[in-house]
């Protein structure tokens, strides 16, 4: 069709509010608020993408863009900062926009893509691939799929299967690779194929600290817990010492410091007292539950010092 | 010789867009999905070569389509099939098969007619190319 | 009418007399039937003046122990265990004088795998009984540990289809037409050009036994090199069901024997040869890997009046127990009667794993096969190439769908009236599994298959009028409104 030539279309004008209200975007959008507390500037980026889409998918039906744009994406950031929940919103927005036909999510990591054998990698590879087609495959630290040391590494044949899929069945399935904005970066320089077919890098950056505060109240809530005064002053200044700490995951370092403070208030309740024990007491973390964490003392919270 | 094994057969060979579909149907069914070849059509022949095993958890026929392109490059003068196996108690069968390629020229069947007691002859068919 | 007479217990239910069937025990309606016991449904008119739960009483006296006066004899037996239990009835809607009631029988009474002896008890001497002016038996539940004394179908859906190695369509088949009269070669003759224009089976009519015009080992022996010939015209796995149905077990043997020794993959039989016979039939066909298939011949005279006799799909869960592979199950759009709603009914008892209650298909019970094999139900009947996508809706892919006249009849020919068939039936297939729905684009997409395929044209232009309007006899008490066959 001639350039500027539409086809039998009813108008060549397009209602953007009016496609934006009947694809059911506003729904997913208003899902990932409720899901994610705080970033903002991630659910800002979403929302900018999705007008992008919007529009683009308008100017195909007025015959403006012939080609399938390219949709893949990479996210960045330290764990725990919401990837792969936006990640599952992201593949309901493309969805219900028109652009990936099941809009399922597939999630893997290195090891699900490699092999441990010649031959073994191409169909490993496949397999994942063709579960994916139709919806979103998540790459999960995808950079670990190279590795040039180590000549015995399979993951090459991965990345060229990748590379393949990702230009030419744009149709059919969406690739989002994660991970450390830093590897991410060293890792888009080895294999320059994969920056130039990605369209959209959104980055993550940490939660506040407030915002993290608010996770861990709502994490305490949904069990039953609540801090004491005393323990969410405590629970600010752990945020704080922790973040500085290597290996940081966010809501994941979060989670993993109240299942330790509870353990702490189980022992504490089991062995001081001695009169019953009411609901209160029970739900109550205080802030000699939290202070005696290692963290404090600028060392590490878990016992065999492993990252979160 | 045309031969009509499949659920499709007597209609016009199905393109890419009819198979995909025919695929799509499958996966809503929740069916395994998989392909098979073989040079021999006899009608006994049950056991055509898997092309890969039988394929679960597909949502899409993108990725079997992939596949059945593969086959048809690597033996574009085989018969291929699509199967599709359901996993139902009750059933635990083939639910769908239907031929995607066909030889350019197919072999016919030989009748070889072996006269017994009475008037009684036994019939034995072979594949002739 | 008095009020029902209790139960008389202790001492003076033996004394001799004649009772009530409602004072000597055949009416609990506390009685809560275990899951051992089979239970039965009958429709029944009593007698102006007679009491409904007396009626119901009788029935279950006369299907179990009772006699019309009182015996000594029945002290030296647990005769409570022994008695049918009648424990619930209801009036039909909309039909007045007419009642349900629910029967309930110990497992004990029955022997183990025996169709002849659950026939013999339950419908044996009940129907004639006087005070009654009509009975039908509605419906059965069997309980797993009765269903587990059979072997149910010698193959089953699942298996034939493996043995044919078709898969996803409905089997098409057609009845060798003229029924009677063709000679022995001319008979295969017609078998080779349904066979070979597309059908997957020919068969031969429930009369077609050994008459003077064509004696069974030659009609066996033509319809064999048909279906080898066929077979290797096409490349498809072909059969032809041979009628086996003799007068004496013995000569159906000797019928059976040489069928399997000349290749066949199928053999038919008719309902007419009794319970017994069929379960013989169906132990032998389970020994030589033979297809089964039942012709329902006679069934009309007792299935087709809704206030006497027995529903179909009694017969049909009998069958199934007994043993068969395909049994004629009615096309509902055909010539022969069949309420749609009704007839799915039917289908299901043949092809489900459990049936669940469903009224307006007539299931009044939640039926467990206990995983006994399915049968493949068989449409049979005035249907053509034109109803097809009705055929389709109505009853998905696990049938035989059999059009004798239908193929026969085609003006060009037995080849084309067969391919016409076929076509007709993949096209609506295709279009089905696309996600279409036929059963309103139907007519549309034969349409469009008629203009690349001259056989599916004539077949529309020649029969694409033709249906059997006639209200049904049997419908559901529970329909939303009165069906009437299309």
């Amino acid at each position: 069709m001639a350039e500027g030539e539409t086809e039998a279309s009813p108008s060549t004008a397009v209602d953007l509010a009016g496609d934006f209200r009947d694809s059911g975007v506003a729904e997913v959008l208003d899902q990932l608020d409720r899901e994610l507390i705080g970033l903002k500037p991630v659910k800002q980026r979403i929302r900018e993408t999705a007008a992008l889409l919007i529009v683009d998918r308008a100017r195909q039906r007025l015959g403006l863009s012939q080609t399938t744009p390219t949709l893949h994406m990479s996210f960045t950031g330290n764990p725990g900062t919401g990837k792969t929940t936006v990640a599952m919103r992201m593949a309901d927005i493309l969805y219900r926009l028109g652009y990936v036909r099941k809009g399922h999510l597939i999630s893997v990591t290195r090891d699900d893509l490699v092999g441990q054998y010649i031959g073994h990698t191409a169909p490993k590879t496949k397999e994942i691939l063709k579960k994916a087609m139709g919806g979103v495959l998540f790459i999960d630290e995808a950079y670990y799929l190279y590795r040039p040391d180590n000549e015995r590494d399979y993951g090459q044949e991965a990345i060229e299967i990748l590379l393949q899929v990702m230009e030419n069945q744009r149709d059919d399935l969406v690739v989002i690779l994660a991970g450390y904005a830093d590897r991410m970066d060293k890792f888009f320089q080895s294999n320059p194929g994969f920056r130039s077919r990605i369209a959209h890098h959104i980055d993550f950056p940490d939660y506040e600290d407030a915002e993290l505060l608010s996770i861990a109240e709502s994490m305490l809530a949904e069990q039953n817990y609540h801090f004491d005064a005393d323990a969410r002053a405590a629970m600010n200044e752990y945020i704080a010492l922790r973040r500085a700490q290597p290996h940081f995951a966010n809501a994941r370092s979060i989670r993993n410091a109240l299942d330790r403070a509870r353990m702490r208030q189980a022992n504490r309740l089991f062995s001081d007292t001695h009169a019953p024990i009411g609901v209160d007491e029970l739900s109550t973390i205080t802030g000699a539950d939290l202070r005696s964490s290692r963290v404090f003392s600028g060392g590490l919270d878990s016992e065999k010092g492993r990252p979160e | 010789m045309r031969i009509t094994q499949g659920a499709f057969s007597f209609l016009p060979d199905l393109d890419d867009v009819q198979i995909a579909a025919q695929v799509e149907y499958c996966l809503r069914n929740e069916w395994a999905v998989g392909i098979e070849y073989t040079d021999d059509p006899h009608p006994r022949n049950t056991y055509w070569e898997m092309w890969g095993n039988p394929m679960f958890d597909l949502r899409d026929a993108a990725g079997v389509m992939m596949e059945l392109k593969a086959c048809r490059d690597a033996f574009p003068d085989s018969y291929i099939r699509i199967n599709a196996f359901d996993s139902t108690r009750g059933f635990e069968t083939v639910r769908l098969s239907f031929i995607v390629n066909r030889p350019a020229v197919e072999p016919t069947f030989k009748m070889t007619r072996t006269e017994v007691r009475g008037r009684t002859v036994n019939v034995t068919m072979t594949t002739e190319y | 009418m008095d009020a029902t007479p209790s139960e008389i217990r202790g001492k003076e239910r033996y004394k001799a007399g004649v009772l009530k069937y409602s004072q000597m025990g055949y009416w609990d309606g506390d009685y809560e039937p275990k899951d051992t016991d089979i239970l039965a449904l009958f429709r029944i008119t009593p007698q102006e003046g007679v009491d409904p739960i007396e009626a119901a009483a009788a029935v279950a006296g006369e299907s179990s122990t009772a006699t019309w006066t009182v015996v000594w004899t029945d002290r030296l037996t647990a005769a409570d265990q022994y008695r049918a239990k009648a424990y619930k009835i209801e009036p039909v809607p909309n039909i007045p004088g007419q009642y349900f009631c629910y029967i309930a029988y110990d497992l004990i009474l029955f022997e183990e795998g025996s169709i002849a002896n659950l026939t013999a008890s339950i419908i044996g001497n009940v129907f004639g009984f006087k005070p009654l002016k009509a009975a039908r038996l509605e419906d059965m539940r069997l309980p797993v540990a009765y269903v587990k004394t059979y072997k149910g179908p010698p193959t089953g859906i699942v298996i034939e289809r493996e043995r044919l190695d078709k898969f996803g369509r409905p089997l098409l088949g057609a009845t060798t037409k003229p029924k009677l009269g063709l000679s022995a070669k001319n008979y295969g003759r017609v078998v080779y050009e349904g066979l070979k224009g597309g059908l997957d089976f020919m068969k031969d009519d429930e009369n077609i036994n050994s008459q003077p015009f064509m004696h069974w080992r030659d009609r066996y022996l033509y319809c064999m090199e048909a279906v080898s010939r066929a077979a290797a015209e096409t490349g498809e796995v072909k059969g032809h069901y041979l009628n086996v149905t003799a007068g004496t077990m013995e000569e159906m043997y000797r019928r059976a024997e040489f069928a399997k020794e000349i290749g066949s993959a199928i053999i038919m039989i008719d309902l007419v040869i009794g319970y017994t016979a069929i379960q013989s039939m169906s132990e032998w066909s389970r020994q030589n890997d033979m297809i089964l298939h039942l012709h329902r011949a006679g069934h009309g005279t007792y299935t087709r009046q809704k206030n006497h006799g027995i529903s179909f799909r009694v017969i049909a869960k009998w069958m199934r127990l007994a043993g068969v592979d395909h049994i004629h199950a009615g096309t509902a759009v055909g010539k022969l009667e069949g309420d749609p709603m009704t007839v799915q009914g039917y289908y299901n008892v043949c092809r489900e794993l459990k049936n669940e209650v469903d009224l307006q298909r007539g299931i009044y019970f939640e039926q467990d096969w206990a995983d006994l094999r399915k049968v493949m139900p068989v449409a049979s009947g005035g249907i053509h190439a034109g109803q097809m996508h009705q055929l389709l809706d109505l009853f998905g892919d696990d049938v035989v769908l059999q059009f004798g006249g239908g193929t026969i009849g085609h003006p060009m020919g037995i080849q084309a009236g067969a391919t016409a068939n076929r076509v007709a039936l993949e096209a609506m297939v295709q279009a089905r599994n696309e996600g279409r729905d036929i059963l309103n684009e139907g007519p549309e997409i034969l349409r469009s298959v008629a203009k690349w395929c001259k056989p599916v044209e004539a077949a529309l232009d020649i029969w694409g009028n033709i249906s059997f309007n006639y209200e049904s006899t049997d419908t559901s008490d529970y329909a939303p409104q009165v069906s009437t066959s299309f």
